[in-house]
């Protein structure tokens, strides 16, 4: 198995924050968290993530910027958009991201995201 | 040619010029008013050429000539104060009585004269000097108060009319200085001249001013007006907007009267309002307002018991004797009329409908300005209404899709957990996350199911007796915690019949958004006390505040504080809707005070026994005094139930603010 680095979910609702760390752990991911954009882009540099799940309206900094920020620093890293907001798909295309999840999500098709991006 | 000469032969110039255009004027239009100015400049003018005539000595040699020439200088003299006042008649009102004397007065002298031979003793000279003198400054005051009530081009007229007899009564009163102090003679023959010259030309310009000079008095009135008309249409309503084009045009045109009729396509009427009263005319040929309106033409009225016998009376009654009426037009849009109008025909001219017409335009271009800012605030009502609602469904479906997310994603994972090993034990913090999530989601449900029934008025149940003192300790005793410690400062028991559950949920919204918005902690005060007008409660906290803009809106739907940051305080912003259909449908009202950084008061007063119906805040099904009572409530709590959304998306437009619009 190749190396590959944790999986950074970034959501500012704690519960579903947990919640998404809870099931990818379980599946043997090794997962980091952060409640908004700012907390994300501090883990990347300590962590350097193999995948990012993002929530995008978030206080601080929100999705877009994370994403822009990201940009500007020339790292590239998949991302897959997280989202409650009928424009999940619009918005992922928007950021530039490797795929997206609506919210509330089916278990499976988390799995099947974040296999197909960092490999089982 | 020395001074006296010239100046004579000015003075003659000038009255055959306007004897002229005064003939003219009586021939083109031969009204009472027109024949009586002509009238007066003819007594004048031959006044003059007798009094030249005697100068030059041309009637020398003739002594029978010479003796009928005095003569009737002398009778004309005498009928100068008679026909003054059928001018001061023509244009103001003299009583009738007066008129008859003056005639009498008039016939008796040109008796004596005859009879005397125009020589007529010096006291009975003295007595008519004395006539004309009295009648002069009769006519003078009658003008002068007349230009006083008057406005624009007519108040400047009677001024120089008044002034005209004032030079007239002058003039007498130098032929009186003359007879008694014949060794100045000179100066009394110049003076004589300059008050002649004087009284031609103001009565000249007062009674059949030069178009130039209407134009000229009509400018300054017609100036203002045209400097204001651009900020009549942000006036507060339709009608002020007429009332000050009405005034605009009273003023212009010199008219004592002015009223606008708008054009009502549904009921096919002209409606004219005034503060006092309001008519309703249906448009006809006959009359004047009617017939500007249907040829799309200016009209034109000297006297409607001519033009339109029929309508006349009612006219009367108005003080339309004379009118000049425009049709206000816009493009092809037919809006309404514009009518001037006075109890007296000569305060108008003939030129005057183009001004009118004038006048009439810009009401047009003021009138159809309101028009599209009404417009534009409807669609941007329309446009609010949509926002605000996409902002609500967008928030409602985020913070509903939060616990649902969570709870679709530990349900799943608890059964992939257990089909993977049926060994592993439960996980309790996924349990703890289901019901706690559980418990969210079913609090956003009900708080939407709550503000649904407010919004159809269907929130409060049936009512009982209960204490708002305990139902206040009750809630204080749940929710108060170390960090916010819940007080109750009440007297021993304040009763009323109320629906417990919601008068509960009430005090309980209150108290927690005091303890929701005071995150550095502190102590929240519940009061509850008696008044006149009913039961009072109030919940005050030392906590963030409300910015002041916010309060008036912080009982309508979705509202939340600008200065609340949307994470940090979750809810759906429903709660003081809610809590404000809860205290209107127990006939109470709510407010709140604040000031921010140093926390806020909510306060609810509720009638002890409210009416056994009281209609709920919501729009349907609700009788006219219910709104009325409901309208009134909201303006105490400073909310605008015109502009609320409903919360059912329903379409929005109904609801939008709708003003009168003046095209229709």
């Amino acid at each position: 198995m190749r190396h590959r680095g944790p999986i950074l979910v970034i959501d500012d609702e704690p519960e579903i924050l947990q919640t998404v760390a809870t099931i990818l752990e379980f599946e043997g991911y090794e997962v980091e968290r952060a409640a908004n954009g700012r907390e994300g882009l501090d883990c990347i540099e300590r962590t350097h993530p193999s995948l990012v799940l993002l929530d995008m309206r978030m206080p601080v900094l929100n999705g877009w910027d994370f994403a822009r920020i990201l940009k500007e620093k020339g790292v590239h890293l998949p991302i897959v958009v997280m989202t409650a907001a009928q424009d999940a798909r619009r918005w992922a295309q928007e950021v530039g991201a490797s795929g997206y999840i609506a919210k509330p999500f089916d278990v499976d098709d988390l799995l099947t995201t974040v296999g197909s991006l960092v490999g089982a | 040619m020395d001074l006296e000469q010239f100046s004579q032969y000015v003075s003659w110039l000038t009255y055959i010029l306007i004897f002229a255009r005064t003939v003219v004027q009586a021939v083109r239009r031969p009204r009472r008013a027109n024949i009586d100015i002509a009238l007066l400049f003819s007594a004048t003018t031959i006044i003059i050429a007798l009094s030249v005539a005697s100068r030059l000595r041309l009637l020398a040699d003739y002594p029978f000539l010479a003796t009928v020439s005095t003569a009737i200088t002398i009778l004309l003299l005498l009928a100068l104060p008679y026909l003054l006042l059928r001018l001061v008649d023509d244009f103001s009102n003299v009583p009738s009585w007066l008129m008859r004397a003056s005639e009498v007065a008039l016939a008796l002298m040109v008796v004596t004269v005859v009879v005397l031979e125009a020589r007529p003793p010096l006291w009975l000279l003295s007595l008519m000097l004395l006539y004309m003198v009295g009648f002069l400054v009769y006519s003078a005051v009658a003008f002068w108060r007349e230009s006083r009530r008057s406005t624009g081009v007519t108040r400047r007229r009677l001024a120089a009319v008044a002034w005209g007899s004032i030079f007239l009564c002058a003039l007498f009163l130098l032929v009186i200085l003359s007879i008694s102090l014949p060794e100045y003679a000179l100066a009394w023959r110049l003076l004589s001249d300059v008050a002649t010259l004087a009284s031609g030309i103001t009565f000249f310009v007062g009674f059949a001013p030069p178009l130039f000079l209407r134009r000229a008095w009509q400018e300054p009135e017609l100036r203002a007006f045209l400097g204001r008309a651009a900020s009549l249409p942000r006036l507060p309503d339709t009608n002020s907007i007429l009332r000050e084009l009405e005034r605009g045009t009273r003023s212009s045109v010199g008219a004592p009267h002015a009223s606008i009729g708008l054009w009502n396509e549904e009921s096919q009427v002209l409606h004219f309002g005034t503060e006092a009263s309001a008519m309703d005319m249906v448009p006809n040929h006959n009359s004047i307002a009617g017939r500007a309106f249907l040829t799309q033409r200016p009209a034109l009225t000297d006297n409607i018991e001519v033009d339109n016998p029929a309508g006349a009376q009612r006219a009367l009654q108005y003080g339309a004797r004379a009118l000049l009426a425009a049709p206000i037009t816009a493009g092809d849009r037919r809006l309404g009329v514009l009518v001037a109008y006075a109890p007296r025909a000569p305060i108008f001219a003939d030129e005057d409908l183009e001004l009118v017409k004038l006048l009439a335009d810009q009401a047009a271009v003021v009138l159809e300005s309101r028009a599209l800012i009404d417009e534009a605030a409807r669609v941007q009502a329309r446009e609010e209404v949509a926002r605000l609602k996409e902002d609500f469904l967008s928030a409602a479906a985020h913070d509903l899709k939060t616990p649902l997310t969570v709870l679709v994603a530990q349900a799943q994972f608890m059964e992939r957990r257990v089909a993977r090993n049926p060994d592993l034990p439960a996980d309790p913090k996924s349990i703890q996350r289901i019901v706690q999530e559980t418990q969210r989601l079913r609090e956003l449900v009900l708080e939407l199911l709550d503000a649904s029934r407010a919004e159809q008025g269907m929130l409060v149940g049936e009512r009982e007796e209960a204490d708002l003192v305990a139902l206040a300790r009750q809630v204080c005793a749940r929710r108060g915690t170390e960090r916010h410690p819940c007080m109750v400062e009440a007297e021993d028991r304040v009763v009323g019949h109320y629906d417990e559950v919601r008068i509960t949920q009430l005090i309980e919204n209150l108290v927690e958004n005091a303890i929701k918005y005071s995150p550095e902690g502190g102590p929240v005060v519940v009061r509850v006390w008696r008044e006149a007008e009913g039961n009072c409660l109030s919940v005050t906290d030392q906590g963030i505040g409300i910015p002041a803009p916010d309060i008036p809106r912080l009982f309508e739907r979705f509202h939340r504080g600008t200065n609340v940051n949307d994470r940090k305080f979750s809810g759906m912003g429903l709660g003081l809707f809610i809590c404000r259909g809860i205290a209107e449908q127990h006939g109470g009202r709510i407010w709140a005070t604040s000031e921010p950084g140093k926390g806020s008061t909510f306060q609810v007063v509720l009638p002890v026994d409210p009416p056994a119906s009281i209609p709920g805040a919501g729009d349907q099904g609700r009788s006219n005094a219910a709104r009325e009572q409901s309208e009134e409530q909201s303006t105490a709590t400073g909310t605008n139930s015109s502009e609320r959304v409903p919360l059912v998306l329903a379409e929005g437009g109904k609801n939008a603010a709708s003003r009168p619009n003046p095209g229709h």
